[in-house]
Protein backbone atom coordinates (compact mmCIF):
# COMPACT_ATOMS: atom_id res chain seq x y z
CA UNK A 1 0.00 0.00 0.00
CA UNK A 2 3.19 2.30 0.19
CA UNK A 3 3.24 3.19 -3.49
CA UNK A 4 -0.63 4.30 -3.06
CA UNK A 5 -0.89 7.28 -0.94
CA UNK A 6 0.68 9.55 -3.38
CA UNK A 7 -1.39 10.44 -6.08
CA UNK A 8 -1.27 8.74 -9.19
CA UNK A 9 0.92 9.73 -11.92
CA UNK A 10 -0.71 10.40 -15.81
CA UNK A 11 0.61 7.41 -17.29
CA UNK A 12 -1.10 5.38 -14.58
CA UNK A 13 -3.88 6.71 -15.35
CA UNK A 14 -3.74 6.15 -18.86
CA UNK A 15 -2.95 2.49 -18.33
CA UNK A 16 -6.14 2.66 -16.38
CA UNK A 17 -8.17 3.86 -19.17
CA UNK A 18 -6.68 1.69 -22.05
CA UNK A 19 -7.73 -1.25 -19.57
CA UNK A 20 -11.12 -0.41 -18.39
CA UNK A 21 -11.78 0.20 -22.41
CA UNK A 22 -10.84 -3.09 -22.90
CA UNK A 23 -13.66 -4.50 -20.85
CA UNK A 24 -10.80 -5.27 -18.16
CA UNK A 25 -10.89 -4.65 -14.26
CA UNK A 26 -8.89 -1.81 -13.20
CA UNK A 27 -6.00 -3.30 -10.75
CA UNK A 28 -7.43 -2.86 -7.09
CA UNK A 29 -5.09 -0.69 -5.56
CA UNK A 30 -5.31 1.75 -8.53
CA UNK A 31 -9.22 1.50 -8.17
CA UNK A 32 -9.43 1.74 -4.12
CA UNK A 33 -7.30 4.91 -4.99
CA UNK A 34 -9.38 6.19 -7.45
CA UNK A 35 -12.29 6.06 -5.26
CA UNK A 36 -10.55 7.66 -2.42
CA UNK A 37 -8.64 10.54 -4.03
CA UNK A 38 -11.10 13.57 -5.67
CA UNK A 39 -8.08 15.15 -6.96
CA UNK A 40 -6.83 11.72 -9.34
CA UNK A 41 -10.26 10.82 -9.78
CA UNK A 42 -10.97 14.19 -11.25
CA UNK A 43 -7.79 13.96 -13.25
CA UNK A 44 -9.02 10.68 -14.46
CA UNK A 45 -12.33 11.89 -15.50
CA UNK A 46 -10.69 14.72 -17.65
CA UNK A 47 -8.33 12.23 -19.06
CA UNK A 48 -11.15 9.80 -19.88
CA UNK A 49 -13.44 12.06 -21.78
CA UNK A 50 -10.79 13.68 -23.51
CA UNK A 51 -9.79 10.30 -25.14
CA UNK A 52 -13.10 9.03 -25.45
CA UNK A 53 -14.25 12.86 -27.23
CA UNK A 54 -11.35 12.34 -29.58
CA UNK A 55 -12.35 8.90 -31.01
CA UNK A 56 -15.93 9.15 -30.60
CA UNK A 57 -15.57 12.83 -33.03
CA UNK A 58 -13.19 11.01 -35.12
CA UNK A 59 -16.18 8.27 -35.63
CA UNK A 60 -18.86 10.28 -35.90
CA UNK A 61 -16.39 12.54 -38.63
CA UNK A 62 -15.76 9.27 -40.74
CA UNK A 63 -19.31 7.74 -40.38
CA UNK A 64 -20.90 11.27 -41.93
CA UNK A 65 -18.39 10.84 -44.68
CA UNK A 66 -19.01 6.85 -45.33
CA UNK A 67 -22.78 6.81 -45.29
CA UNK A 68 -24.34 3.05 -45.63
CA UNK A 69 -25.05 3.96 -49.64
CA UNK A 70 -21.34 5.12 -49.51
CA UNK A 71 -19.81 1.45 -48.32
CA UNK A 72 -22.21 -0.40 -50.46
CA UNK A 73 -20.61 0.98 -53.40
CA UNK A 74 -17.19 0.82 -51.70
CA UNK A 75 -18.21 -3.14 -51.88
CA UNK A 76 -19.95 -3.01 -54.92
CA UNK A 77 -16.11 -1.56 -56.60
CA UNK A 78 -14.26 -4.02 -54.96
CA UNK A 79 -16.41 -7.05 -56.46
CA UNK A 80 -15.70 -5.42 -59.55
CA UNK A 81 -12.02 -4.99 -59.00
CA UNK A 82 -11.75 -8.73 -57.56
CA UNK A 83 -13.60 -9.38 -61.40
CA UNK A 84 -11.19 -7.37 -63.46
CA UNK A 85 -8.11 -9.39 -61.27
CA UNK A 86 -9.82 -12.90 -62.05
CA UNK A 87 -9.60 -12.09 -65.71
CA UNK A 88 -6.45 -13.37 -67.55
CA UNK A 89 -4.88 -10.17 -69.33
CA UNK A 90 -5.12 -9.73 -73.17
CA UNK A 91 -1.76 -9.41 -74.71
CA UNK A 92 -2.31 -7.38 -77.71
CA UNK A 93 0.41 -8.00 -80.42
CA UNK A 94 1.78 -5.04 -82.19
CA UNK A 95 2.48 -6.01 -85.90
CA UNK A 96 6.01 -4.18 -85.39
CA UNK A 97 6.97 -6.63 -83.19
CA UNK A 98 5.58 -10.04 -84.60
CA UNK A 99 8.85 -10.27 -86.58
CA UNK A 100 10.65 -12.80 -83.77
CA UNK A 101 14.19 -11.44 -82.27
CA UNK A 102 16.40 -14.23 -82.59
CA UNK A 103 16.20 -14.43 -86.80
CA UNK A 104 17.35 -10.53 -86.78
CA UNK A 105 20.93 -11.19 -86.96
CA UNK A 106 20.97 -13.11 -90.17
CA UNK A 107 18.26 -10.67 -91.58
CA UNK A 108 20.18 -8.15 -90.77
CA UNK A 109 23.56 -9.28 -91.88
CA UNK A 110 21.50 -9.91 -95.89
CA UNK A 111 19.68 -6.48 -95.72
CA UNK A 112 23.79 -4.93 -94.87
CA UNK A 113 24.91 -7.10 -97.61
CA UNK A 114 22.75 -6.23 -100.50
CA UNK A 115 22.77 -2.81 -99.66
CA UNK A 116 26.68 -2.74 -99.67
CA UNK A 117 26.36 -4.38 -103.58
CA UNK A 118 23.87 -1.97 -104.52
CA UNK A 119 26.32 0.62 -103.44
CA UNK A 120 29.29 -0.82 -104.95
CA UNK A 121 27.09 -1.08 -108.25
CA UNK A 122 26.25 2.22 -108.63
CA UNK A 123 29.95 3.61 -107.98
CA UNK A 124 30.42 1.69 -110.68
CA UNK A 125 27.79 2.20 -113.18
CA UNK A 126 28.89 5.88 -112.71
CA UNK A 127 32.26 5.77 -113.13
CA UNK A 128 31.68 3.79 -116.27
CA UNK A 129 29.44 6.40 -117.47
CA UNK A 130 31.82 8.89 -116.84
CA UNK A 131 34.73 7.26 -118.71
CA UNK A 132 32.41 5.76 -121.86
CA UNK A 133 29.97 8.77 -122.73
CA UNK A 134 29.59 9.81 -126.42
CA UNK A 135 31.30 13.08 -126.98
CA UNK A 136 27.71 14.67 -127.84
CA UNK A 137 25.13 13.22 -125.29
CA UNK A 138 26.03 15.96 -123.00
CA UNK A 139 25.57 18.59 -125.16
CA UNK A 140 21.65 19.08 -125.45
CA UNK A 141 21.55 19.68 -122.39
CA UNK A 142 24.12 22.25 -122.33
CA UNK A 143 22.30 23.68 -125.53
CA UNK A 144 19.02 23.92 -123.80
CA UNK A 145 20.58 25.32 -120.60
CA UNK A 146 21.95 28.02 -122.75
CA UNK A 147 18.85 28.58 -124.63
CA UNK A 148 17.13 29.42 -121.43
CA UNK A 149 19.82 31.48 -119.76
CA UNK A 150 19.70 33.41 -123.21
CA UNK A 151 16.25 34.10 -123.68
CA UNK A 152 14.27 35.14 -120.50
CA UNK A 153 10.35 34.76 -121.35
CA UNK A 154 9.67 38.27 -119.98
CA UNK A 155 11.97 40.01 -122.33
CA UNK A 156 10.67 40.11 -125.49
CA UNK A 157 10.56 43.92 -126.16
CA UNK A 158 14.68 44.12 -124.75
CA UNK A 159 14.89 41.43 -127.43
CA UNK A 160 13.51 43.87 -130.15
CA UNK A 161 15.35 46.66 -129.03
CA UNK A 162 19.29 45.04 -128.42
CA UNK A 163 18.28 43.27 -132.08
CA UNK A 164 21.58 43.32 -134.23
CA UNK A 165 21.23 45.34 -137.14
CA UNK A 166 19.71 43.77 -140.18
CA UNK A 167 22.07 41.68 -142.04
CA UNK A 168 21.33 39.92 -145.44
CA UNK A 169 19.38 37.18 -143.75
CA UNK A 170 17.03 39.55 -142.00
CA UNK A 171 13.81 38.45 -142.52
CA UNK A 172 14.57 34.70 -141.29
CA UNK A 173 15.65 36.47 -137.87
CA UNK A 174 12.61 38.63 -137.95
CA UNK A 175 10.37 35.45 -138.59
CA UNK A 176 12.26 33.67 -135.98
CA UNK A 177 11.87 36.20 -133.28
CA UNK A 178 8.50 37.05 -134.19
CA UNK A 179 7.80 33.29 -133.68
CA UNK A 180 9.51 33.45 -130.54
CA UNK A 181 7.72 36.24 -129.11
CA UNK A 182 4.27 34.36 -130.40
CA UNK A 183 5.65 30.86 -128.31
CA UNK A 184 6.48 32.84 -124.99
CA UNK A 185 3.17 34.66 -125.42
CA UNK A 186 0.76 31.43 -125.76
CA UNK A 187 0.70 29.14 -123.53
CA UNK A 188 2.52 25.94 -124.75
CA UNK A 189 0.95 23.53 -123.19
CA UNK A 190 -1.80 21.15 -125.39
CA UNK A 191 -4.20 21.51 -122.89
CA UNK A 192 -4.63 24.82 -122.14
CA UNK A 193 -4.72 26.17 -125.66
CA UNK A 194 -7.84 25.92 -126.18
CA UNK A 195 -8.62 27.95 -122.88
CA UNK A 196 -5.92 30.37 -124.67
CA UNK A 197 -8.22 30.69 -127.80
CA UNK A 198 -11.73 31.91 -126.24
CA UNK A 199 -9.34 34.51 -124.56
CA UNK A 200 -9.19 37.66 -125.85
CA UNK A 201 -5.39 39.13 -125.36
CA UNK A 202 -3.80 42.81 -125.48
CA UNK A 203 -2.61 42.43 -128.75
CA UNK A 204 -5.06 41.26 -130.53
CA UNK A 205 -7.73 43.99 -128.90
CA UNK A 206 -4.17 46.49 -129.48
CA UNK A 207 -4.17 45.79 -133.07
CA UNK A 208 -7.73 45.95 -134.08
CA UNK A 209 -8.13 49.63 -132.66
CA UNK A 210 -5.16 50.55 -134.52
CA UNK B 1 12.67 4.40 -23.97
CA UNK B 2 14.43 6.83 -25.71
CA UNK B 3 12.85 9.47 -28.38
CA UNK B 4 14.66 8.27 -31.35
CA UNK B 5 12.80 4.70 -31.26
CA UNK B 6 9.59 6.82 -32.60
CA UNK B 7 11.66 8.28 -35.56
CA UNK B 8 12.25 4.63 -37.62
CA UNK B 9 10.06 4.84 -41.25
CA UNK B 10 6.67 4.98 -40.77
CA UNK B 11 6.02 1.54 -43.13
CA UNK B 12 5.13 -1.36 -40.93
CA UNK B 13 7.52 -3.59 -40.80
CA UNK B 14 7.18 -7.41 -42.42
CA UNK B 15 5.14 -9.68 -40.46
CA UNK B 16 7.23 -11.64 -37.93
CA UNK B 17 6.73 -15.74 -38.15
CA UNK B 18 3.96 -16.92 -36.69
CA UNK B 19 5.63 -19.67 -34.52
CA UNK B 20 7.51 -16.74 -32.94
CA UNK B 21 5.02 -14.67 -32.01
CA UNK B 22 3.35 -17.31 -30.69
CA UNK B 23 6.24 -18.03 -28.72
CA UNK B 24 6.51 -14.47 -27.81
CA UNK B 25 2.97 -14.25 -27.12
CA UNK B 26 0.43 -16.76 -25.64
CA UNK B 27 -2.48 -14.69 -26.19
CA UNK B 28 -2.35 -16.19 -30.05
CA UNK B 29 -3.67 -19.49 -28.58
CA UNK B 30 -6.72 -17.92 -28.21
CA UNK B 31 -9.86 -18.72 -29.77
CA UNK B 32 -10.29 -17.93 -33.29
CA UNK B 33 -12.67 -14.90 -33.88
CA UNK B 34 -15.51 -15.41 -36.22
CA UNK B 35 -13.68 -13.57 -39.27
CA UNK B 36 -10.13 -15.26 -38.79
CA UNK B 37 -12.41 -18.65 -39.28
CA UNK B 38 -14.02 -17.23 -42.29
CA UNK B 39 -10.73 -16.28 -43.65
CA UNK B 40 -9.08 -19.38 -43.13
CA UNK B 41 -12.03 -21.28 -45.21
CA UNK B 42 -11.82 -18.62 -47.93
CA UNK B 43 -8.09 -19.42 -48.58
CA UNK B 44 -8.81 -22.83 -48.43
CA UNK B 45 -11.58 -23.05 -51.06
CA UNK B 46 -9.23 -20.53 -53.53
CA UNK B 47 -6.88 -23.36 -52.97
CA UNK B 48 -9.67 -25.99 -53.99
CA UNK B 49 -10.42 -23.94 -57.18
CA UNK B 50 -13.74 -22.64 -55.77
CA UNK B 51 -13.60 -19.35 -56.31
CA UNK B 52 -16.98 -18.17 -56.55
CA UNK B 53 -18.09 -19.36 -53.45
CA UNK B 54 -14.45 -18.21 -51.84
CA UNK B 55 -15.64 -14.58 -53.09
CA UNK B 56 -19.22 -14.66 -51.77
CA UNK B 57 -17.91 -15.46 -48.25
CA UNK B 58 -15.63 -12.49 -48.36
CA UNK B 59 -18.45 -9.94 -49.10
CA UNK B 60 -19.15 -11.79 -46.03
CA UNK B 61 -15.86 -10.22 -44.51
CA UNK B 62 -16.05 -7.01 -46.44
CA UNK B 63 -19.02 -6.17 -44.69
CA UNK B 64 -18.04 -6.94 -40.94
CA UNK B 65 -14.87 -4.82 -41.34
CA UNK B 66 -14.84 -2.00 -44.00
CA UNK B 67 -16.82 0.33 -41.47
CA UNK B 68 -13.96 0.63 -39.44
CA UNK B 69 -11.36 0.08 -42.40
CA UNK B 70 -12.91 3.34 -43.84
CA UNK B 71 -12.44 5.19 -40.59
CA UNK B 72 -9.25 4.11 -39.90
CA UNK B 73 -8.17 4.98 -43.96
CA UNK B 74 -9.63 8.12 -43.17
CA UNK B 75 -8.12 9.59 -40.86
CA UNK B 76 -4.64 8.81 -42.04
CA UNK B 77 -5.29 10.38 -45.40
CA UNK B 78 -8.42 12.87 -44.66
CA UNK B 79 -9.66 12.81 -47.77
CA UNK B 80 -12.98 10.50 -48.47
CA UNK B 81 -12.11 9.72 -52.04
CA UNK B 82 -8.19 8.38 -51.40
CA UNK B 83 -9.31 6.64 -48.34
CA UNK B 84 -12.27 4.85 -50.26
CA UNK B 85 -9.59 4.04 -52.73
CA UNK B 86 -7.05 2.71 -50.16
CA UNK B 87 -9.95 0.50 -48.57
CA UNK B 88 -10.59 -1.35 -51.58
CA UNK B 89 -7.41 -1.53 -52.43
CA UNK B 90 -6.75 -3.25 -49.57
CA UNK B 91 -9.60 -5.61 -49.67
CA UNK B 92 -8.21 -6.91 -52.90
CA UNK B 93 -5.14 -7.18 -51.89
CA UNK B 94 -6.51 -9.31 -48.98
CA UNK B 95 -7.91 -11.50 -51.48
CA UNK B 96 -5.17 -11.93 -54.05
CA UNK B 97 -2.96 -13.02 -51.13
CA UNK B 98 -5.37 -14.89 -49.28
CA UNK B 99 -3.23 -18.04 -49.79
CA UNK B 100 -0.24 -16.13 -47.47
CA UNK B 101 -2.60 -15.89 -44.75
CA UNK B 102 -1.90 -17.57 -41.44
CA UNK B 103 -4.62 -17.96 -38.58
CA UNK B 104 -2.03 -17.69 -35.97
CA UNK B 105 -2.71 -13.92 -36.32
CA UNK B 106 -6.29 -12.72 -36.13
CA UNK B 107 -7.45 -11.58 -39.46
CA UNK B 108 -8.36 -7.99 -38.18
CA UNK B 109 -4.70 -7.97 -37.32
CA UNK B 110 -3.62 -8.93 -40.69
CA UNK B 111 -5.82 -6.99 -42.74
CA UNK B 112 -5.27 -3.73 -40.99
CA UNK B 113 -1.49 -4.22 -41.80
CA UNK B 114 -2.02 -4.15 -45.02
CA UNK B 115 -4.56 -1.50 -45.34
CA UNK B 116 -2.06 1.17 -42.82
CA UNK B 117 1.12 0.34 -45.45
CA UNK B 118 -1.28 1.12 -47.95
CA UNK B 119 -2.52 4.19 -46.44
CA UNK B 120 0.94 4.98 -45.30
CA UNK B 121 2.05 4.86 -49.30
CA UNK B 122 -0.39 6.75 -50.05
CA UNK B 123 0.65 9.51 -47.87
CA UNK B 124 4.14 9.19 -49.13
CA UNK B 125 2.80 9.58 -52.63
CA UNK B 126 0.95 12.22 -51.77
CA UNK B 127 3.89 14.44 -50.08
CA UNK B 128 5.85 14.10 -53.37
CA UNK B 129 3.16 15.21 -55.56
CA UNK B 130 3.05 18.11 -53.26
CA UNK B 131 6.13 18.86 -53.56
CA UNK B 132 6.84 19.08 -57.49
CA UNK B 133 3.05 20.34 -58.47
CA UNK B 134 1.32 23.49 -57.12
CA UNK B 135 -1.86 21.85 -55.95
CA UNK B 136 -5.08 23.59 -57.66
CA UNK B 137 -8.03 24.40 -55.32
CA UNK B 138 -8.63 23.12 -52.96
CA UNK B 139 -12.40 23.51 -52.56
CA UNK B 140 -13.93 23.44 -49.23
CA UNK B 141 -13.75 20.48 -47.33
CA UNK B 142 -15.70 17.06 -47.41
CA UNK B 143 -17.71 17.27 -44.48
CA UNK B 144 -18.77 20.88 -45.87
CA UNK B 145 -20.39 19.21 -48.53
CA UNK B 146 -22.68 17.08 -47.16
CA UNK B 147 -26.05 18.22 -47.18
CA UNK B 148 -27.57 20.05 -44.11
CA UNK B 149 -29.79 17.50 -42.37
CA UNK B 150 -28.31 14.82 -43.88
CA UNK B 151 -26.18 12.15 -41.71
CA UNK B 152 -24.74 14.66 -39.53
CA UNK B 153 -25.83 17.62 -37.29
CA UNK B 154 -28.82 19.40 -39.28
CA UNK B 155 -27.66 22.63 -37.41
CA UNK B 156 -25.20 24.93 -39.38
CA UNK B 157 -23.71 26.01 -36.78
CA UNK B 158 -22.88 23.56 -34.99
CA UNK B 159 -21.43 21.81 -38.24
CA UNK B 160 -19.43 24.80 -38.40
CA UNK B 161 -17.98 24.40 -34.61
CA UNK B 162 -17.84 20.71 -35.18
CA UNK B 163 -15.99 21.12 -38.85
CA UNK B 164 -13.63 23.18 -36.49
CA UNK B 165 -12.41 21.04 -33.71
CA UNK B 166 -12.26 18.02 -36.40
CA UNK B 167 -9.64 20.01 -38.44
CA UNK B 168 -7.73 21.00 -35.00
CA UNK B 169 -7.71 17.74 -34.51
CA UNK B 170 -6.93 16.50 -37.20
CA UNK B 171 -3.74 18.84 -37.28
CA UNK B 172 -2.78 17.78 -33.75
CA UNK B 173 -2.52 14.12 -34.87
CA UNK B 174 -0.61 15.15 -37.99
CA UNK B 175 1.54 16.65 -35.64
CA UNK B 176 2.74 13.38 -33.86
CA UNK B 177 5.73 11.17 -34.74
CA UNK B 178 4.90 8.39 -36.96
CA UNK B 179 4.62 5.58 -35.06
CA UNK B 180 3.15 7.46 -32.06
CA UNK B 181 0.33 8.54 -34.58
CA UNK B 182 -0.15 4.68 -36.53
CA UNK B 183 -0.25 3.40 -32.89
CA UNK B 184 -2.71 6.26 -31.22
CA UNK B 185 -4.96 5.77 -34.52
CA UNK B 186 -5.29 2.16 -34.12
CA UNK B 187 -5.93 2.55 -30.53
CA UNK B 188 -8.22 5.31 -30.64
CA UNK B 189 -9.94 5.21 -33.66
CA UNK B 190 -9.66 1.73 -35.04
CA UNK B 191 -10.57 0.39 -31.46
CA UNK B 192 -7.81 -2.00 -31.17
CA UNK B 193 -6.02 -3.00 -27.71
CA UNK B 194 -2.80 -2.55 -26.82
CA UNK B 195 -2.01 -6.26 -27.48
CA UNK B 196 -3.45 -5.86 -31.00
CA UNK B 197 -1.77 -2.89 -31.68
CA UNK B 198 0.94 -4.43 -30.70
CA UNK B 199 0.67 -7.42 -33.34
CA UNK B 200 -0.33 -5.14 -36.11
CA UNK B 201 3.18 -2.82 -35.81
CA UNK B 202 5.33 -5.50 -34.32
CA UNK B 203 6.20 -3.47 -31.48
CA UNK B 204 6.59 -4.65 -28.48
CA UNK B 205 3.39 -4.17 -26.25
CA UNK B 206 5.16 -2.29 -23.50
CA UNK B 207 6.58 -0.17 -26.49
CA UNK B 208 2.91 0.27 -27.52
CA UNK B 209 1.81 1.66 -24.32
CA UNK B 210 4.44 4.34 -24.15
CA UNK B 211 3.39 5.50 -27.69
CA UNK B 212 0.35 5.56 -26.73
CA UNK B 213 0.96 7.42 -23.63
CA UNK B 214 3.41 10.06 -25.26
CA UNK B 215 0.66 10.70 -28.26
CA UNK B 216 -1.55 11.57 -25.30
CA UNK B 217 -0.04 13.61 -23.42
CA UNK B 218 1.22 15.60 -26.76
CA UNK B 219 -2.59 15.76 -28.03
CA UNK B 220 -3.49 17.51 -24.54
CA UNK B 221 -1.25 19.81 -25.10
CA UNK B 222 -1.76 20.81 -28.57
CA UNK B 223 -5.53 20.58 -27.86
CA UNK B 224 -5.14 22.73 -24.53
CA UNK B 225 -6.49 19.80 -22.74
CA UNK B 226 -9.89 20.13 -25.11
CA UNK B 227 -10.60 18.47 -27.87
Amino acid sequence: MMGWTRHLRDDRLYECYLVERGGEAVDPRAADHLADCQSCAGRYRQLSEFLATIGDEAAREADDLFTPERLQQQQDAIQRKLDVAARPARVISFPGQTAPTHTQPTTRVATRWLAAAAAAGLIVGVGVGETFRPSGAGEPAVSRATAQATTPRTAPAALRVSAPAPAPDANDDDRFLRELEMALQRPQTRELLSFDNLTPHAREIGRRVR
Amino acid sequence: MSDHAVQQPERLSPVAPPAATAARRPAAAAPISEDTRLAVEIREQVARGDVDQARSLFSGLVTQHQRRASRIAYQYLRDAAEADEAVQDAFVKVFSHIASYREAWPFEVWFTRILINGCLDRRKSRARRERWFVSSDDGPPEDARLPFGGAGNPDPEARLLARERRARLASAIDRLDGRQRTVFMLCHYGDCSPREVSAMTGLNESTVRVHLFRAARKLRAFLGGQP
